[in-house]
Parts: C-alpha cells; structure tokens; sequence
C-alpha cells in the first residue's frame, strides 16, 4: 500500500526548500486565502498559473503532484455535473428537459480553479521541508498545542496503522481469502476494520503509558532552532505581493 | 548496598476480574541486575508497570525511599527509565532527536543541557548518525536502541527493560546484551529469553499467576528444570549441558 508521504521531496534543492518555515506557512496561507477569495475567472486564471509556477520552482515532479491530487480533480469534476444543473441563467445547451447554464458552468470553473490553485500549492508549502519541521513551525506560530499533537500522532501513526492493515490482509490472504462482491468479503472486511480500531485503542494507551513514564503531563514541548533572515523575509514579501496583485486584479478585469 | 525498590503486599486487578498481581513483596538493591521471567500472564508487565507509577492499586511502593503517590510521581518518573517491549510506542515523536529529547523537556532541563543530553544518550548507544532522521523509517534494531536513548538520556537510577531482545536478530541482540552488561545502573529485565537474562543477571524472580514463586541466585533458578517445567518454562540450552558440572564447581567454592 502506498504511503501517503507528503514530504518525500523535501531533500530537494529550490528556493522554498531553504526557505524558513514559519516565514513559509504564513506567506502560502495568504496566498491561499487570497485565492479562495477570488470571484474573478481571469483572476483566478492567474492564480492557478501563479501556483504552477510555484510548483514548477519547488522542484517537486509534476507527476507526483497531479497523481497526490487526483481525488480533488474527481471532487472538482462534481461541480461540473451540478452547477450548469441547479444554477439558473443563460441557457448555454438544452437536452431534452435538461439545460445547462452559462452561469453555473461558470461557477464551476471558477470553484475548480481555486480549488487547484490551492491543491497545487499546498506542495512549495509543506512539501518542501520535512513534516516534523512544519509541526515544529506551527507551534512557534503559536497553533493550539492539542491540535499539534493531533496531527503529530495522526501523521506519525498512519504509517503504523498502514502497516498492520498490511500484515492483517496479507494474513487473510494466506488463508485463502479472495474479495469477491458478496456478503461474505464485507464481512471479512468489517472484522478487519473493527480489529484495526481495536489494535489502535490498544496501542493508544500503550503510546499513552511511554508518554507518562517519561514526564507528559498533557503538552508537548519541541526544540526548534529555526531563524528568520533577510532572504526569508524577501521571500516572503514577494509571495505576499503576488497575492496582493491576484487580490488586485479584479479590479483591472 | 542500599535499597532502590522496596515492594511490600502489591495487588493489582485488572478491570476485567483478573488478578494479575497477588501479594508481592520484593527488595531491590541498588546496582542489581535482576531478571524477571514467567509464562505469559504471569504478571510481568503490570508489576514492572507499578515501579514507574503508571498503574497503582493496592499495597506499598517505595523508589529510593520515595512512596509511589501522586505527589512523588514526577521524581519517581526521573528516576525510573521503562522502555516498553514494542519500540513503536515507545518512539511516538517525529524525528530521533525529538523522541530522546521528549523526557529531558520535560524535566524542565535547560534547552542546551537537553542537547547535550540527547548528544550523550545517542552516542552510548551509537546511534549519534540517525539524530536527525525520522523514527518511523528506522530498522527495528534500530528503534529498539533509540528506545534506549529516549531513557538514558533522563539519567535514570533504575533501567526497567521490557522484553527487550524481542523481535531482535542475533547481532543486534548480542549488541544489546553487550551494551546493557556496560550499563552499571539498577536494571530489572523482564522477557522469555532466558539465555539473555542468564547473561545479564545475577538474581531473578520467578513469577507465577501474580505470585513469587523463586527469587534467587538466576543460575540456580533457570537450571532447577522441576521448576521450570511447573511454570511454562525451560531450562535454557546452554544450561543444561554443563548444569551438573557448574553445580558441582559452585558446591565445592
């Protein structure tokens, strides 16, 4: 089973690779809220160009990245089918009783492009360092501790828990077990995921107990040694000014 | 030699009914190798659970004159270093470097004093090369010597080791046999690999339905093969060739 690795490319060399991280987060977030604010198809044109470029500067390989957002293309392709649908306008084809319109269709785009521009830019963000260096970087922002662990462990265990649905369906397999459409392979496959939730629990409190034997008391304190520069600043700025010219565009369009 | 863990009536029921402990009275002296063995549900885990203070019942704990009460706990934890039987769970934290750092940040050491620390703890168990790496892409081997580090590196005055050549191939056993026989603080090693106790420890205790059966000379235990076979166990390999003739050579000294 493939392991959801977001920061396989984080040993890459690129501009955003040296960049700080917290200096990083912030200035992608505003980027990121920028766009999603966009109401403007020629702007939202421009942010999507604006994210491949970022993407295309990171370094990480387009195929990895279009291959980790093929379920947001399935979810985007949805509004294609239900926008021109519901939303009233201008009539831009009629099927029998079924008419599309130039409105929806419009939404529609405008929605897929922004959700895009932001699935493509998610990679320069945390792509380009490692996972523990974004943890670190979002509980020097300042980001509730309790939501920090949260992702910590999720992050951490999803390989464990890939792990042992694994070796629990290669064990199935070594028994014989085919999956066949029939009640039989549900079956088989609900068991396997309530033993999965109950090993989880197990191991929940086994983790728990480690952490308690070495001095947790409910808040996880990181070292971290990153500082700001000059040049992260720099960065930074012209991330910020590249969202404040999409922001800025719809008034020229 | 003074006492380190004085263990007078501990009881301890599982919410399910079973009781796992029955009674115990042990002393521990400090600088003892003691070798805890007995069948599965013997009771092994939940005694050595106790003398870190993460379960707690009925009868009396003391840890170098410390009563194991809430108010004690965090110098009982300092002075305590468990490492659990599955290194998964012992190492929950996102890199090496944050894992053995985990319990030094939370003795509230000094943010230096927990580099030095964590720079020490890697290097006695030479693992210094992987500080930056992530937890979760080491080898077992590996793990298993980093669940080391994450205790060594709060200085404990006592090592509980929990199964510990569990799922290890020869030479990283016998790396870690070598490594612990180093070690001249207090250990208590629980586990079914007999020969690796036998190796380690100058005394053991035998447990049994939550019971001392034998507290002794570890030799003489692990060699009494009527005993062995009462309780579930052995009489390892290289003991019973010579057993007569070390005997014979212990009877005459």
């Amino acid at each position: 089973m493939h392991l959801p690795e977001i920061d396989k490319y984080a040993h890459l060399k690129s501009i955003f690779h040296s960049w700080e991280p917290r200096a990083k987060l912030v200035s992608f977030l505003f980027l990121i809220i920028t766009i999603s604010l966009l109401h403007n198809l020629i702007s939202a044109c421009a942010g999507l160009v604006l994210a491949v470029v970022l993407v295309f500067l990171s370094g990480i390989p387009f195929r990895f990245v279009f291959k980790s957002l093929t379920w947001l293309f399935l979810f985007v392709l949805l509004f294609f089918v239900i926008m021109p649908l519901t939303v009233p306008g201008r009539i831009l084809f009629k099927v029998g009783f079924i008419t599309c319109s130039q409105e929806g269709f419009n939404i529609a785009l405008l929605i897929a492009l922004r959700a895009i521009s932001i699935g493509l830019l998610v990679f320069p963000m945390i792509g380009t360092m490692e996972f523990h260096k974004t943890l670190k970087a979002l509980s020097r922002l300042k980001i509730p501790n309790r939501l920090i662990q949260m992702i910590m462990f999720t992050y951490r265990y999803l390989f464990v828990f890939i792990e042992e649905y694994r070796r629990m369906t290669i064990a199935t397999q070594a028994r014989l077990f085919k999956r066949r459409t029939n009640l039989s392979t549900l079956r088989i496959t609900g068991n396997l995921i309530s033993m999965l939730f109950i090993r989880g629990f197990e191991r929940t409190q086994c983790i728990y107990d480690a952490m308690v034997s070495r001095g947790y008391k409910g808040n996880l304190e990181i070292i971290d040694e990153s500082k700001l520069c000059c040049k992260d600043f720099l960065k930074s700025s012209l991330i910020i000014m590249a969202a404040l010219l999409l922001n800025f565009s719809k008034f020229v369009f | 030699m003074r006492e380190v863990i004085k263990i007078t009536n501990l009881e301890y029921v599982y919410p399910d009914g079973t009781h796992a402990l029955r009674g115990i009275n042990l002393n521990i002296l400090e600088g003892e190798s003691v070798g805890l063995i007995g069948p599965n549900g013997a009771g092994k885990s939940t005694l050595l659970l106790h003398l870190n203070g993460i379960l707690r019942q009925k009868g009396r704990v003391e840890i170098d004159g410390l009563n194991l009460e809430e108010g004690n706990l965090d110098k009982i934890r300092n002075k305590v270093g468990f490492v659990f039987q599955d290194p998964q769970n012992q190492l929950f934290m996102p890199t090496v470097f944050d894992d053995v750092a985990f319990g030094p940040i939370n003795m509230k050491l000094a943010k230096e004093r927990v580099k030095e620390v964590v720079y020490e703890a890697l290097k006695e168990v030479d693992m210094l090369y992987s500080i930056k790496r992530v937890s979760h892409h080491l080898s077992f081997g590996e793990k298993k010597k980093i669940s080391i580090a994450t205790v060594l590196s709060m200085s404990p005055q006592i090592l509980i080791l929990d199964e510990p050549s569990a799922n290890l191939d020869p030479a990283a056993r016998r790396h870690l046999i070598d490594f612990l026989k180093r070690l001249s603080i207090t250990k208590i090693i629980a586990g079914h690999d007999l020969e690796l106790i036998l190796e380690l420890c100058e005394r053991s205790i035998l447990l049994d339905k939550g019971k001392v059966v034998a507290d002794g000379n570890t030799q003489i235990i692990l060699s009494d093969s009527l005993l062995m076979q009462e309780h579930n166990l052995e009489v390892p390999s290289c003991l019973k060739a010579d057993f007569q003739k070390k005997i014979e050579e212990r009877v005459s000294l």
